[in-house]
């Protein structure tokens, strides 16, 4: 598709996600979706932002909450349906869900719903980048901040320091571990610990500001594609929907709708409304196919149990 | 230690072969993996010091270069994952453990990344990556150095777990691991088999297929012995002593791999004898053991005239003081008792036991290095 500039291409890409999500929630109830779903909405912007400098074959690996990343690192949609509804058409033959979305041909190696679990394999495959002289690729790590709590977070930051390792740790912070805030869990202040390391940091508010994530992410990209050494961003963003599930919880007491309206009321997706009718009609006319091909594809059967274990 | 144990994997030939220690095979694969492929990496705490993994790695930084033997934090958890995403861009590493102890720290990336990536994403990925852990055992390795938990990594689909028991193993299955097969192996090192000397075959190493076998290392009709990693040495041992004090005729069974048992070696060998012994170096609850009988149950109960005996450690964690640890593992004397009394059906079968109290005799020579 031809975008007028770069920032209704942006925009659409953001909204393609959103509206994917919507339609998401619109068919749960519905059970065809028979596994958890960590949704983006409200985070869209991040994922979009930073993909858009990323080339197919920098690898970027991620958490539970992937949609977003998967569409925006330019996973099949259709696939991703079809994996949600558990059919074999599914970019992980139905065995994966919506927590394990994969499209290694565009360079998404893979959503684990262990919590910075791929954080080390983001600097195992910058490892190998400088190893094996991939002098051109750039590796991504993506994780919340509940990952930032985790050893295997310290871990990585460690060794990719000390190998100077072409790794962007991309820290999208949507406020919560879960339900919990980062200040009843850390110690210790999270970037300053990061710059101990000799990382370089960098830190964003406007999470929502998909123009802004693209300015300084891609900024990092080229720097990190030179240096061949890691750096650090966080992002800060906001879920608007629960943890798990398609629904709001703001009557859970954890957070306020106020924080929400504070967000939304600088959405782009939500005040752009011109440009929302612009581009939902196509958007929502390949949602569609992309349901239907789900809707009528097969189911993995008894042959596809066993295959694949070792 | 100038004993030459002449096994030859896979058949019952005695023929004169080279004798090399448990060490010279594993730097003899750790070295020719390098040469042979760009794309090995040696990692672990320690691959690169002067004691090189118990001289499995020793000189191979100076002779590879750092960058692709290096040592490593001591964080096990996000070694293991940086091994896995290396692996996923190309890669083959090669992590080494001292101890089977502390990979227990890297229980989340072995189980939940390394063994399911492949199944988890429809086939999508592979993770081509070798762990090597080390048993302890002796001059008060204790209980958080000595731990056996082949059955804690075979209990996992995704994931391949071998035991081997000799060089001749390790020669095959090491570098068939590296350069043919494209999921992640556990390899499962016995400490005390490192300075033992064994008879092999180098040229009947290239392995015609997968060499997760099970193997026949002594032919017998009067009990099967099934037996892993340092055991199958004590079997063949207490099956030496039978023969001659006691006209007992053993078949021993290594079983080399522990998460892929060969079914149909174990049955056919006691539908000849109908009786069965299983010594695994560990516990005997939920393990090889526990495992061996499920196979015998399920497959042919009727094949076995007595009851099964399993021979393992004590279970308790593994104690320091030598009165305790000889009494936690397995001796040469009981193991070679059990046999005897399975056999013959008595427990007072008169059968010498041997004169070495066991086997454990070369253990208490063993101070180190560890």
């Amino acid at each position: 598709m031809d975008f007028p500039n770069l920032y209704e291409e942006l925009f659409y890409k953001a909204l393609r996600i959103r509206l994917v999500e919507e339609r998401i929630i619109e068919l749960y109830p519905s059970d065809k979706i028979q596994s958890p779903v960590h949704l983006s909405i409200g985070q869209e912007a991040v994922a979009v932002g930073a993909c858009q400098s990323l080339k197919p074959t920098d690898l970027l690996f991620c958490s539970y909450r992937s949609h977003a990343f998967y569409l925006a690192k330019g996973g099949n949609l259709r696939e991703m349906f079809a994996e949600l509804y558990g059919k074999v058409t599914g970019c992980c033959e139905g065995k994966g869900g919506s927590m394990h979305l994969a499209a290694p041909e565009v360079g998404l190696m893979g959503a684990s719903a262990m919590v910075a679990s791929t954080i080390p394999h983001a600097v195992g495959a910058a490892l190998a980048a400088k190893r094996l002289k991939k002098d051109d690729q750039v590796i991504v790590a993506v994780f919340g901040d509940g990952a930032t709590d985790e050893g295997a977070y310290h871990e990585s930051l460690n060794f990719a320091a000390l190998h100077k390792l072409p790794v962007i740790f991309l820290f999208e912070n949507n406020g919560f571990a879960v339900h919990s805030r980062i200040v009843s869990r850390h110690a210790f202040q999270t970037l300053e610990h990061v710059r101990s390391y000799g990382i370089p940091v960098s830190h964003l508010s406007d999470g929502h500001d998909f123009m802004k994530v693209h300015e300084v992410f891609s900024g990092i990209v080229t720097d990190v594609r030179q240096t061949r050494s890691p750096h650090l961003i966080e992002i800060q963003t906001y879920r608007y929907r629960e943890h798990v599930g398609v629904n709001e919880d703001y009557d859970a007491g954890y957070r306020s709708r106020e924080e929400l309206e504070g967000w939304k009321a600088k959405d782009p997706l939500i005040l752009d409304q011109e440009l929302v009718a612009k581009y939902r009609p196509a958007i929502l006319e390949e949602i569609h196919g992309a349901v239907e091909f789900a809707e009528t594809s097969p189911w993995p059967d008894k042959e596809h149990l066993l295959t694949d274990v070792i | 230690m100038s004993t030459v144990h002449t096994m030859i994997s896979g058949t019952e030939s005695q023929s004169v072969g080279e004798a090399m220690t448990y060490r010279e095979a594993l730097f003899q694969t750790m070295r020719e993996a390098l040469r042979q492929h760009p794309n090995v990496i040696i990692m672990g705490q320690g691959v690169d010091d002067h004691k090189g993994i118990f001289g499995s790695t020793r000189g191979l930084a100076q002779e590879f270069g750092s960058e692709r033997v290096f040592d490593t934090p001591l964080a096990e958890d996000g070694m293991t994952g940086i091994a896995i995403g290396a692996a996923l861009n190309g890669l083959y590493p090669i992590q080494t453990h001292m101890r089977v102890d502390f990979a227990l720290l890297a229980m989340n990336q072995i189980i939940n990344l390394a063994a399911k990536y492949k199944y988890m994403f429809g086939g999508r990925f592979e993770v081509p990556m070798l762990i090597r852990m080390v048993i302890g055992r002796s001059w008060g390795q204790g209980a958080q150095h000595s731990q056996s938990l082949q059955a804690l990594f075979a209990h996992i689909p995704g994931l391949t777990v071998i035991m081997p028991a000799n060089p001749q193993s390790v020669l095959e299955c090491y570098p068939y691991a590296i350069s043919k097969y494209r999921s992640p192996v556990i390899s499962i090192e016995h400490r005390l088999l490192y300075d033992l000397k064994f008879r092999v075959d180098q040229a009947s190493t290239e392995a015609k297929g997968p060499p997760w076998t099970s193997r026949k290392v002594r032919s017998g009709r009067g009990v099967t012995i099934v037996a892993t990693s340092i055991m199958v040495l004590e079997a063949l041992r207490a099956a030496e002593h039978l023969a001659r004090a006691g006209g007992i005729d053993c078949e021993v069974i290594d079983l080399n791999c522990v998460s892929h048992p060969d079914k149909a070696v174990i049955l056919e060998s006691v539908e000849k004898t109908g009786k069965l012994l299983v010594a695994d170096t560990s516990w005997q609850a939920y393990g090889v053991c526990a495992e061996v009988c499920r196979i015998m149950c399920e497959h042919a109960p009727s094949a076995l005239k007595a009851p099964v005996v399993t021979v393992g450690m004590q279970p308790a964690p593994c104690p320091t003081a030598k009165t305790l640890e000889d009494l936690f593992y397995p001796s040469l004397e009981a193991l070679t008792d059990d046999i005897a009394k399975l056999v013959t059906g008595e427990n007072n079968h008169g059968i010498p036991l041997p004169d070495e109290h066991s086997f454990a005799d070369v253990y208490k020579r063993f101070k180190g290095p560890f």
